[in-house]
C-alpha cells in the first residue's frame, strides 16, 4: 500500500500526515487525525454530516480522496469552528434556540452555517438560509430552529461588524 | 472505509503530463476530478476499484472561464459553484448557471465539475441540456492532439462517450446567448433541493415581431442521453404563440420523447411533463421575449 | 387550561437549553463509532441471497485462510438460536427455513472491516429456493381470494354495539380503501454497536439504542448468560424514531456472539446501504372503511378492515397492530364499531417500530375517510369533525369514557381560528383551469394514546431511582438513574428540570447520566411517547420522596424536630424561620449515612380497566390530541406539490419544556411531510429499491414550510406533573391533512401515500376520461 505525505493547516495548526492517497478525506480526519466530531451519515455525499471547510468552501469529506488535497490546503472541521468568533456565535445560537436534537447532523450543519455567514455578502433571507443548508439532512428538527439559530447568529454578527466600524 | 487503498494515485502537475500518462497503457488511469459521482460508485461497489486514478483536481489548464469572441469557454474543471457565481455564465448562458445552482447542495456544488458531469454521461446529468441549447462543443485532448465535437455527437449513449482511451475532456465551447434572446432552466425532482432529476431541461429562444424567431430546447432523463427536441424546434419556429399553438406544441413535444420508468418517476408522467415543460418554456419565451 | 399550575414550578414549563447542547455543537458527543475500542475487531454478516428457501449448507472457501478471522454459525450460539422478542419465531442465524433476502446466516469478525467483509464473501450458502410473497399488494389480493392461504402473525378485533343496527339506521354508507407503504426511520447516525468480552465471561455492550432493558434481557436466552452478566450502556444516539427500539437487540447480539467467541471487542457500524436494506421499517398498510352516516351528520356505524405487512418475522408487529386498530376510529363518536385487524407475513425484512407505531397508518386512513364522509354529506369538513369529535363523557370504540378534560375539540377549534381555515377554504382551486396555481387547504384532527396500550404500564412497573451523592465537583447533588435514553428528544434536559422541581433544588445540582444497566433500574423502554409522561412522573415522585427524607433529616438533625421545608435549595425551620442551605444538610447526611438512593415505581390508577382479550376498557391511560391545517400549492403545469404552511395545535398535557416540545412537533411534522409526499420504497429483486440516501428521499430545509405551532394544556390528572406524550402524535396526522388539501387544490383524492405528481396525473387523467 503506497502512501503520500501531505502538510495541511488543520483547524489553524500545521499538520503533516501520511496516508494512502485514495483514502477518503473523512477517514483521514476521523481515523488518522482522530477528529471524531466529523460524522459519516451516508458515505455518498447526500446527508452532509461529514461536511468540512476545504479552503473556506464547504465540502462533503466522504467524496474526496485525501490525496487530492494538496500541500498547504486549509481544513476546518467542527473542532476548529470554535476558534473563530463566527463559529462561537453560531454554536451559542444553536444551543440557545434548540437547533440540536440528536446532534449527529450538527457538526456538518454548523459547517454549512459557518460557510454561509462568512461568505461574501451573505443573503440572510429565510429562503437563502434554507438553500445554504439544503445539502445537510436533519431528521430530528424540521430545520426550523436551525434556520432560526443561523438567522439570529447572522444578525448578531452583522451588528458586531457595525460596532467595529463605528 | 474505502476499498480504494490499493489504487495507484497519479498526480500530474500539468495537463501535458496528464496526457502523457493517459497515452501510455501502463500508466493510463481513471480521471478523477470532483469525485461526486465516482467516489460514490466505487464505495458502493457499483464500479470496481480502478487500478489507477489520475487526479485532475486543481489542474490550471482545466480552469478556464472566459469569452473568446462570441464563444463562452468553460474548462472541464470548473465547479458548479463557480458556474453559478460567474457573471460571464449568468450573462451568456444563464440556463447553465441556473442548472449548476440546482446540482446537489452547496457541498456538492463546490466539488462537482462540469467536465465530470458530462464525463459521467448520465441521462440525469443536470449540465447537458443547457450545453445542448447553447450548441456546445466538447474539446478533448490527447498527446495525439485536440478535437472539438458537438455535444450530441460526444455523448453517444447511456453512459457512453466518443472519447478515446487516451483522451481527456479539456473544455467546452458554448455559443453565447444572442442579443434579445432568453433562456430558461427547469428541473423536476422528488424534492425541492439535492435531487436527482425526474425530468429537466433548458431552452434558448428569441421572439421576432411576435413570432418565434428561434427556439432550441433540450430535455434530460427522458432518453438514454439528454436530447434536443428538433421536431418541436422546427415546428414552432415562425409561429405565433397563441393558445392553440401552445396546446399543439405541448402534444408534439410529449410525442417526441420516449422515456422509461425508474425509481424516480413513471414513463407516463415523464412523457406528459415533457410536453408541459416545453409549453412552460414557450410561455416564458412569449412573456420574456 | 392550567397556566397557573405551571407557574408554581421553577424549571418545569421553561424552555431551558438542552443539557447536551454544548457537547453536540462542539462535536464532542461520542456516538457508537466514536468511542475508543482498543484492539477491537470488526464484525460482518453473511446474508441470504434469496427471499425464501431451505438452507442446506454453508460452504467455506477452502482457499481462504480462516485462521485470520473468527466465524460464528448457529452451532456456536451458547444458548437458544432465537431472538427473544414478542414472538419467538425469529432465529438469530437462520439454520433451516430462510424467510427473507438478507437474513443473517453466519457472522464473521476480523481485525479490519475489509478482511471481515472479505471473509464473509467467502462463505457461500447452498439454498433450496421456495416461493415467496413480497408485497402488501400480493397479500391483499390473496386476502380477497382466500385469507387462509396467508401466514397470519396476529389478528385482533374491536367490537362495540351492533354494526347491523348501525348500518340499518344509516341514511348513506361511505366506503373507502387507503394504502400506505414502507417508511424508513433514516436516523442520520446508522446503527452501531460494540461488544466487549468481560473477564467474568459476561459481555459489555455499548451502542446506539433506545432501550437498554430490551437489549439485555432479550439476549439472556441466546447468550446463555444471566442478566447481571449482560451489561448494556447507551452511547450518544444520533436519532432513533423507533428504528433503535427493537433492532439493536439483533446487532448487539451479533457483536456479543462474536466477542464471546473471539474474546476481542467486536464492533459493527452499518453503512447507509446496509442500514436501509437490513433494518426495520414502518409497516405498510391497507385499510378499508365502511361508514354509516345520518343526514344530520352523525356517524351510526364504522367497520374497518385493517391489514399490516409484518415482514418476515413477528418482532413487535402484534403491538403495532393493536395500536393501529385502536387508532383506526379514534377521535369520533360512534355507537357501533367493528374493527378487524390482521398482520400477515411477507418475505421481506421484518417491519418494526417507527414513531407512531401503527397510528400514522390508522389516522392516514381515518382522516382521509372522514373528509370523504363530510363531502358525501355535503357538510364542511370542519363542521363534520366538530359535530362528531369525542367530548368529555363520550366513549371510544373500546368503551373507554373520556373522563378528564382533554384537548378535544379545543385543538380543532384553536387551529381553525389560528389558520383562518373557513375563510381560506373559499380559495380552494379544485382543479380550476383558470387558476395559475392550484391552492388547497386541508384539515386533520386526531388523538394519540399516551403511554403503553391498556394496562401495559402495570405489567411493566417502571422504576426510577435518584441518588443523593457527591457530584464531580465534590458538592452534594443528585443523579437521576433511569433507563430512558436521550436520542435527541430531550430526556437529559427535562428529567433534571422535573427532578430539580420535585426536590426543589437548583438545576445545577442535578445530573442525568447516560443509562447503563449496571447503575439504572428498568424504567421501561424509551418508546410510546411515555418517557416524560410515565418516567418523568416517576422521577418527580422519587424526587418528592427524597425531599421528604431530607426534610425529616434536617428537622431532626438541625431544627429540633420542628417542621422543615426544603424550598429552592434552602431548608427552613417553620417555627424559627432559621434556614440552612441544601448543600450543608445533604453533605452531612452523606457523611453520616453514605449516599442515599430513593426508588419510585409508577402506578396506574386503580380505576383503569383493560381486557387484553376482548379489547374492551381503557385502551390508554390518557390521550394527546392534535390538529393540523395544511395549505398546499399544486403547479398545474407540472403537478408538483408544495406544502406552503402548516398551522397546528397540540394537547400534550403539561408542557415541560416548550422549546424541546416544539422541536418534537416540528421534527415529527417534517417526518410526516416526507411520509405524505416523498418517502417511497418499492421491492425490487426481493429487497427495498430505495436503498441509499440518493434514492430514499426525505425533506431538506427547502421542502419544509413555515410551521405555526400552538399548545393547549390539559394536564393528565393522574400524575402530579400532568404531562402526556409528545413524541409520536406529531407524526400521526399530517399525511391525510395534505391529501385533503391536495383534493381541495386539484379536485381529486389520492388514497395512497406518498402523494406524488405521478399519481396525481394518473388520477386526473382517469377522472377526465371517465367524465367523457
Amino acid at each position: 500500500m503506497k502512501t503520500v505525505i501531505r502538510t495541511w493547516v488543520v483547524n489553524g495548526k500545521k499538520r503533516t500526515l501520511e496516508f494512502p492517497p485514495m483514502r477518503r478525506l473523512l477517514d483521514v480526519i476521523r481515523e488518522t487525525m482522530g477528529l471524531k466530531g466529523t460524522k459519516e451519515g451516508c458515505g455518498e455525499g447526500e446527508c452532509g454530516a461529514c461536511s468540512i471547510l476545504l479552503n473556506r468552501e464547504p465540502v462533503t469529506s466522504c467524496l474526496i480522496a485525501a490525496g487530492q488535497v494538496p500541500d498547504g490546503a486549509e481544513i476546518v472541521t467542527i473542532e476548529g469552528l470554535e476558534l473563530t468568533p463566527e463559529g462561537q456565535e453560531l454554536q451559542r445560537m444553536y444551543v440557545a434556540k434548540g437547533a440540536a436534537q440528536c446532534g449527529f447532523c450538527i457538526p456538518g450543519m454548523l459547517v454549512a452555517s459557518y460557510a454561509h455567514v462568512t461568505g461574501d455578502h451573505p443573503d440572510n433571507s429565510d429562503a437563502a438560509l434554507r438553500e445554504a443548508h439544503a445539502g445537510n439532512i436533519c431528521r430530528c428538527t424540521g430545520y426550523a430552529k436551525i434556520i432560526e439559530a443561523v438567522s439570529a447568529a447572522a444578525d448578531h454578527l452583522s451588528h458586531d461588524d457595525e460596532d467595529d466600524d463605528s | 472505509m474505502s476499498t480504494l487503498e490499493n489504487t495507484e494515485f497519479l498526480e500530474p502537475a500539468t495537463l501535458a503530463e496528464a496526457l502523457r500518462l493517459m497515452a501510455d497503457e501502463s500508466t493510463r488511469a481513471t480521471p478523477l476530478a470532483g469525485g461526486t459521482d465516482l467516489m460514490v460508485q466505487w464505495e458502493a461497489g457499483v464500479r470496481p476499484p480502478p487500478a489507477r486514478v489520475l487526479n485532475l483536481k486543481g489542474l490550471a489548464e482545466l480552469a478556464d472561464l472566459k469569452m473568446d469572441g462570441k464563444t463562452l469557454v468553460i474548462g472541464a474543471g470548473v465547479t458548479h459553484a463557480a458556474l453559478r457565481r460567474s457573471t460571464l455564465v449568468r450573462k451568456h448562458a444563464p440556463a447553465l448557471a441556473d442548472a449548476a445552482a440546482t446540482v446537489g447542495g452547496a457541498q456538492i456544488q463546490a466539488l462537482g465539475t462540469i467536465g465530470g458531469s458530462i464525463g459521467n454521461a448520465s441521462p440525469a446529468g443536470d449540465m447537458a441540456p443547457s450545453l445542448l441549447v447553447a450548441n456546445a462543443q466538447a474539446e478533448v485532448a490527447s498527446v495525439r492532439g485536440a478535437r472539438k465535437i458537438p455535444l450530441p455527437n460526444f455523448i453517444v449513449g447511456y453512459r457512453k462517450l466518443d472519447l478515446a482511451p487516451d483522451e481527456l475532456i479539456v473544455r467546452f465551447h458554448l455559443e453565447a446567448m444572442p442579443d434579445g434572446a432568453c433562456e430558461g432552466w427547469r428541473k423536476l425532482g422528488p424534492r425541492a433541493a439535492q435531487a436527482i432529476s425526474k425530468v429537466m431541461g433548458s431552452y434558448r429562444g428569441k421572439m421576432e415581431n411576435g413570432h418565434v424567431g428561434a427556439f432550441a430546447v433540450a430535455l434530460g432523463s427522458v432518453a438514454p442521453t439528454a436530447i434536443r427536441l428538433h421536431g418541436i424546434e422546427q415546428w414552432i419556429t415562425g409561429k405565433k404563440l397563441d393558445a392553440n399553438t401552445l396546446n399543439e406544441a405541448e402534444k408534439r413535444a410529449a410525442e417526441e420523447v420516449k422515456p422509461i420508468a425508474d425509481i424516480r418517476s413513471t414513463a407516463e408522467y415523464r412523457k406528459w411533463v415533457s410536453g408541459r415543460l416545453v409549453r412552460g418554456f414557450l410561455e416564458h419565451l412569449a412573456s420574456a421575449g | 387550561m392550567s397556566a397557573s399550575v405551571s407557574s408554581t414550578y421553577r424549571n418545569v414549563g421553561k424552555g431551558l437549553p438542552r443539557r447536551d447542547g454544548e457537547e453536540k455543537v462542539r462535536g464532542l458527543a461520542a456516538y457508537a463509532d466514536d468511542i475508543p475500542v482498543p484492539d477491537g475487531w470488526y464484525g460482518a454478516i453473511v446474508r441470504s441471497p434469496v427471499s425464501r428457501g431451505r438452507l442446506k449448507k454453508l460452504h467455506f472457501d477452502p482457499a481462504f485462510d480462516w485462521n485470520r478471522v473468527c466465524v460464528v454459525t448457529p452451532e456456536d450460539i451458547p444458548g437458544e438460536n432465537v431472538v427473544d422478542m414478542v414472538g419467538r419465531d425469529m432465529p438469530f442465524l437462520a439454520y433451516d427455513w430462510i424467510q427473507f433476502k438478507g437474513e443473517p446466516l453466519a457472522l464473521v469478525a476480523a481485525p479490519t472491516r475489509a478482511l471481515a467483509r472479505e471473509a464473509a464473501a467467502h462463505i457461500k450458502p447452498e439454498i433450496e429456493e421456495a416461493p415467496s410473497i413480497l408485497t402488501l399488494r400480493e397479500v391483499v389480493d390473496q386476502f380477497h381470494r382466500d385469507p387462509k392461504e396467508l401466514h397470519q402473525m396476529v389478528a385482533q378485533t374491536i367490537s362495540k354495539g351492533s354494526l347491523e343496527q348501525g348500518f340499518a339506521e344509516a341514511d348513506i354508507v361511505v366506503e373507502g380503501e387507503y394504502w400506505s407503504g414502507h417508511q424508513e426511520q433514516l436516523y442520520i447516525e446508522p446503527q452501531g454497536m460494540v461488544a466487549f468480552p468481560e473477564a467474568d465471561g459476561g459481555v459489555f455492550i455499548q451502542g446506539s439504542l433506545q432501550c437498554p432493558y430490551y437489549v439485555a434481557p432479550e439476549l439472556i436466552v441466546t447468550l446463555n448468560l444471566p442478566l447481571e452478566k449482560i451489561r448494556v450502556k447507551q452511547t450518544a444516539v444520533g436519532g432513533g424514531f423507533g428504528g433503535k427500539e427493537d433492532f439493536p437487540t439483533l446487532i448487539a447480539g451479533y457483536c456479543a456472539l462474536l466477542a464471546m467467541k473471539c474474546q476481542k471487542p467486536v464492533k459493527i457500524i452499518f453503512d447507509r446501504n446496509q442500514d436501509i436494506l437490513y433494518t426495520t421499517k414502518r409497516h405498510p398498510s391497507w385499510i378499508r372503511h365502511r361508514t354509516g352516516l345520518k343526514r344530520d351528520g352523525s356517524i351510526t356505524a364504522m367497520k374497518v378492515d385493517f391489514i399490516l405487512d409484518g415482514g418476515a418475522y413477528t418482532t413487535l408487529s402484534p403491538v403495532v397492530l393493536y395500536r393501529g386498530i385502536l387508532h383506526s376510529t379514534l377521535g369520533y363518536k360512534c355507537p357501533n364499531v367493528f374493527v378487524d385487524g390482521h398482520c400477515y407475513r411477507t418475505n421481506t425484512f421484518p417491519n418494526g417500530a417507527f414513531r407512531g407505531f401503527g397510528a400514522p397508518q390508522a389516522i392516514w386512513a381515518l382522516e382521509s375517510h372522514i373528509e370523504v364522509c363530510a363531502h358525501k354529506l355535503g357538510m364542511a369538513p370542519e363542521e363534520f369533525r366538530l359535530k362528531n369529535a369525542l367530548r368529555l363523557g363520550d366513549s371510544t370504540a373500546t368503551g373507554q369514557i373520556i373522563a378528564e378534560a382533554m384537548g378535544t375539540p379545543a385543538v380543532l377549534e384553536n387551529t381553525l381560528a389560528h389558520s383562518n381555515f373557513v375563510e381560506k377554504q373559499k380559495r380552494n382551486s379544485r382543479g380550476n383551469p383558470a387558476h395559475d396555481v392550484w391552492y388547497g387547504v386541508g384539515v386533520s384532527f386526531f388523538a394519540h394514546g399516551a403511554g403503553f396500550t391498556g394496562d401495559g404500564e402495570s405489567r411493566l412497573k417502571a422504576k426510577a431511582a435518584i441518588d443523593l451523592e457527591l457530584l464531580d465537583d465534590g458538592e452534594p447533588g443528585i443523579n437521576i438513574r433511569i433507563s430512558s435514553t436521550e436520542m435527541g428528544q430531550g430526556t437529559f434536559t427535562i428529567m433534571p428540570q422535573i427532578a430539580a422541581d420535585g426536590l426543589s433544588v437548583a438545576m445545577e445540582r442535578v445530573r442525568c447520566p447516560q443509562p447503563d444497566t449496571k447503575y439504572v433500574p428498568d424504567s421501561g423502554p424509551t418508546v410510546a411517547s411515555r418517557t416524560t409522561m410515565i418516567v418523568g412522573s416517576t422521577v418527580f415522585d422519587a424526587a418528592r420522596k427524597l425531599k421528604a427524607q431530607l426534610e425529616s433529616y434536617a428537622s431532626a438533625t438541625f431544627f429540633g424536630n420542628a417542621p422543615t421545608e426544603l424550598t429552592n435549595g434552602t431548608f427552613k425551620n417553620s417555627y424559627t424561620s432559621d434556614t440552612l442551605p441544601f448543600a450543608r444538610v445533604a453533605k452531612q447526611l452523606i457523611e453520616e449515612k453514605g449516599p442515599q438512593r430513593v426508588y419510585h415505581q409508577f402506578q396506574l390508577p386503580a380505576s383503569l380497566k383493560w381486557d387484553q382479550k376482548t379489547f374492551k376498557g381503557d385502551s390508554y391511560p390518557s390521550y394527546s390530541w392534535g390538529c393540523n391545517v395544511a395549505e398546499v400549492e399544486v403547479n398545474p403545469l407540472t403537478l408538483e406539490i408544495k406544502v406552503t404552511r402548516i398551522t397546528s395545535t397540540w394537547d400534550i398535557g403539561r408542557v415541560i419544556n416548550p422549546v424541546l416540545a416544539k422541536g418534537q412537533i416540528e421534527g415529527g411534522l417534517t417526518q410526516a411531510l416526507g411520509y405524505a409526499v416523498m418517502e417511497k420504497m418499492g421491492i425490487k429483486n426481493g429487497v427495498f429499491d430505495a436503498n441509499r440516501m440518493q434514492t430514499y428521499v426525505v425533506p431538506t430545509a427547502m421542502d419544509v414550510p413555515e410551521m405555526d405551532i400552538h399548545f393547549v394544556e390539559y394536564p393528565y390528572t393522574h400524575t402530579a406533573l400532568g404531562a402526556k406524550g409528545v413524541g409520536e402524535v406529531a407524526m400521526d396526522g399530517l399525511a391525510p391533512c395534505i391529501a385533503n388539501a391536495v383534493e381541495a387544490a386539484t379536485g381529486v383524492r389520492l388514497t395512497e401515500i406518498p402523494i406524488t405528481p405521478e399519481k396525481l396525473l394518473e388520477k386526473l387523467q382517469a377522472t377526465a376520461s371517465s367524465a367523457i
